[in-house]
């Protein structure tokens, strides 16, 4: 696989044109540029086609990108018909996104992001955030490095791949971790803030906190927390202002 | 009723319409109609994955659907219906016009000829006057990619 | 807010931006977390301490967003660093209330920026839809470089943008202590209720929602014991 760790680095930046019309399409037709290169002396007119298969619409968790990258990538020298690779793009974006965003989005980086939370309250400073940055970026280069290698292994036999591989266990883990660490995070932080303030005012505190949890769920997503926090903070300055 | 949406995705299953829709809705049966998909085992089995264990998943060609899709009307399960392209959902409206009688636009996007209407919505001027077509056929056709998004009648894409 | 040398003004408006564009599109290693985000700032502004306070707020805010797909959220990065800034030397008891105000209305602006730049990446692309549909692969390589910049442009005038309301507000908003206060109530009890209603919403029925549980309450135990 030539061009394998030009590639891996060009990944990092596969959001880097992020965008409506074709989502990452842009980034992986830049990613898959140095691991197509081999196809240009053997096969040039192919080259050309996968080059703009490369940048059509796609969407996915950018740490799994590699796995969809280094399977059409691999099919494209396999010289599979160019319907059934577009195809394949269309089908990965399904699972990997769908299990890439459980496990990093909801299920890592909340993890992480609380234990770091809660090492940080209870003083471990600089210690906190250096273990949050080293422990996630470890398991996303190790996971981007996998995911590329898995990918190009397997080609259009990628769903087997991914299914027998520790993805999904993984993620059926990290959920429960996860859930931990936040609340975890959120109830200590809330003693961290509040101690200093006496009975009523943690009192107050926490009753705005109920009132924006009751709030933005009774009204559903549509009324975000940020939204509710802007009125709050509105309403304060408003009663303060009339001389409340 | 059991058919509780009927929605036009090209991206086909993903977070927005698992998440997005099935939690709210409380979505237990995910129907994909696509005759290719139907009739490939590999991409199946990608599709399968990206759904969570409470929720299945049947995969139907064109004409399977419409014949059973009265069947699933009358029992209690709560199914959403997805297709990737307009033609496929506009001939399950023909086949039954009072279960396929709502329709979503949830994603159609980008390719040569076709205009931006919404951000997650891109149509040619013909694929925007099947539309219309359709909805004088009965339908009700509108565009919406999540529930929390605001509801764009077909008018309103012009 | 301390006085800041233009040496540590820069290097803020620097941050600034490195953490703007680690949220989407490079390298996206956590940086742009609140709370990284905010103590690297607080640091910078000569308050550590002021940072952190900052940081761990908005990232209860944070915990709330979940970036699925294409859905549309506040970047809370630049946000964190001018509030950051605006916090440092100042008792936090006070300072963090008028802080996370400002940060909350940057983080707003600031998802906002996002889609700006996505729109004018989309033009970009159509711009260049006969090279692409050629495969001539140095029009993906300046689509992509391009892309960067403007999201490198987004940062840097977003965080100006924070640290120049910032200083307006460190000089000409005096607010008497009780409103300070009320303002640091506010602000924590929204944060909580963010914090929870995301943690609530990603924990579903199962086990992670009883975990969710077991943490709160350890969470309470440890606020208690520390």
């Amino acid at each position: 696989m030539t061009g394998g760790w030009r590639s891996l680095l060009r990944l990092i930046a596969v959001q880097g044109t992020w965008n409506y019309e074709r989502m990452l399409g842009v980034g992986m037709g830049y990613a898959a540029e140095p691991l197509l290169k081999d196809l240009q002396t053997v096969d040039p007119v192919r080259h050309g086609e996968a080059v703009v298969r490369s940048t059509e619409f796609f969407n996915c968790n950018p740490n799994l990108a590699g796995l969809a990258l280094g399977a059409t990538v691999r099919a494209e020298y396999e010289a599979v018909p160019g319907a059934q690779i577009a195809r394949l793009r269309t089908a990965l974006c399904s699972p990997l996104g769908a299990l890439g965003d459980q496990l990093f989005w909801a299920g890592l980086v909340p993890a992480l992001v609380g234990a770091a939370v809660v090492g940080a309250v209870l003083g471990a400073g600089w210690w906190a955030i250096a273990g949050l940055l080293l422990l996630y970026n470890a398991v996303r280069i190790g996971t981007g490095v996998w995911a590329l290698r898995t990918g190009f292994d397997a080609g259009m036999r990628i769903a087997g791949a991914i299914s027998g591989s520790w993805i999904p266990r993984a993620v059926e883990r990290i959920g429960p971790v996860a859930g931990f660490a936040v609340g975890t995070a959120i109830a200590l932080s809330a003693g961290w803030y509040l101690e200093g303030f006496g009975w009523a005012g943690a009192a107050g505190a926490l009753a705005v906190a109920a009132t924006g949890a009751a709030v933005t769920r009774w009204f559903g997503p549509a009324f975000t927390t940020v939204r509710f926090a802007l009125l709050a903070i509105g309403l304060l300055a408003f009663f303060r202002w009339v001389g409340l | 009723m059991a058919i509780v949406l009927c929605r036009v995705d090209d991206r086909l299953i993903h977070g927005q319409v698992v998440i997005g829709w099935g939690q709210p809705l409380g979505i237990d049966l995910i129907v994909l109609v696509d005759d290719q998909v139907a009739a490939s085992s590999w991409e199946q089995d990608l599709y399968r994955m990206a759904v969570s264990p409470g929720i299945e998943v049947r995969f139907m060609t064109t004409a399977e659907a419409s014949a059973q899709m009265g069947e699933w009307q009358a029992n209690g399960r709560r199914a959403l219906i997805l297709t990737g392209d307009l033609d496929t959902m506009a001939a399950l409206h023909a086949a039954n016009p009072t279960i396929v009688h709502r329709i979503n636009l949830g994603g159609v996007h980008h390719r040569p000829g076709r205009r931006e209407r919404l951000p997650y919505l891109y149509l040619t001027d013909e694929e925007l006057r099947q539309l219309v077509a359709l909805e004088a056929r009965g339908a009700e056709v509108t565009a919406q990619d999540l529930p929390t998004s605001p509801l764009v009648s077909l008018k309103a894409l012009g | 807010m301390t006085e800041l040398s233009p040496l540590s003004a820069v290097l803020l408006l620097l941050w600034g931006t490195i953490v703007a564009l680690d949220l989407v599109s490079v390298p996206q290693a956590m940086l742009s977390r609140p709370l990284v985000a905010g103590t690297v700032a607080g640091w910078l502004a000569g308050d550590m301490e002021a940072g952190l306070r900052v940081g761990v707020l908005l990232e209860l805010f944070a915990l709330d967003v979940l970036p699925i797909g294409a859905v549309r959220y506040p970047d809370y990065g630049p946000a964190t660093v001018a509030a950051a800034a605006l916090a440092a030397g100042a008792p936090w008891e006070f300072g963090l209330g008028l802080s996370a105000a400002l940060a909350l209305v940057l983080s707003v602006i600031g998802g906002w920026s996002l889609q700006v730049v996505r729109r004018f990446n989309a033009r970009a692309i159509q711009h260049r839809a006969a090279a692409l549909a050629a495969g001539e692969t140095a029009a993906i390589r300046r689509l992509q470089y391009g892309g960067l910049l403007r999201d490198a442009a987004r940062g840097v005038a977003l965080t100006a943008i924070g640290l120049a309301l910032a200083w307006l507000l460190a000089n000409h908003l005096r607010l008497d202590r009780p409103t300070a206060v009320g303002l640091t109530l506010v602000t924590v009890g929204s944060g909580l209720a963010a914090g929870m209603s995301g943690a609530v919403r990603s924990a579903g029925r199962g086990a992670r929602l009883r975990w969710l549980a077991v943490g709160v309450a350890t969470g309470i135990l440890l606020a208690v014991l520390r």
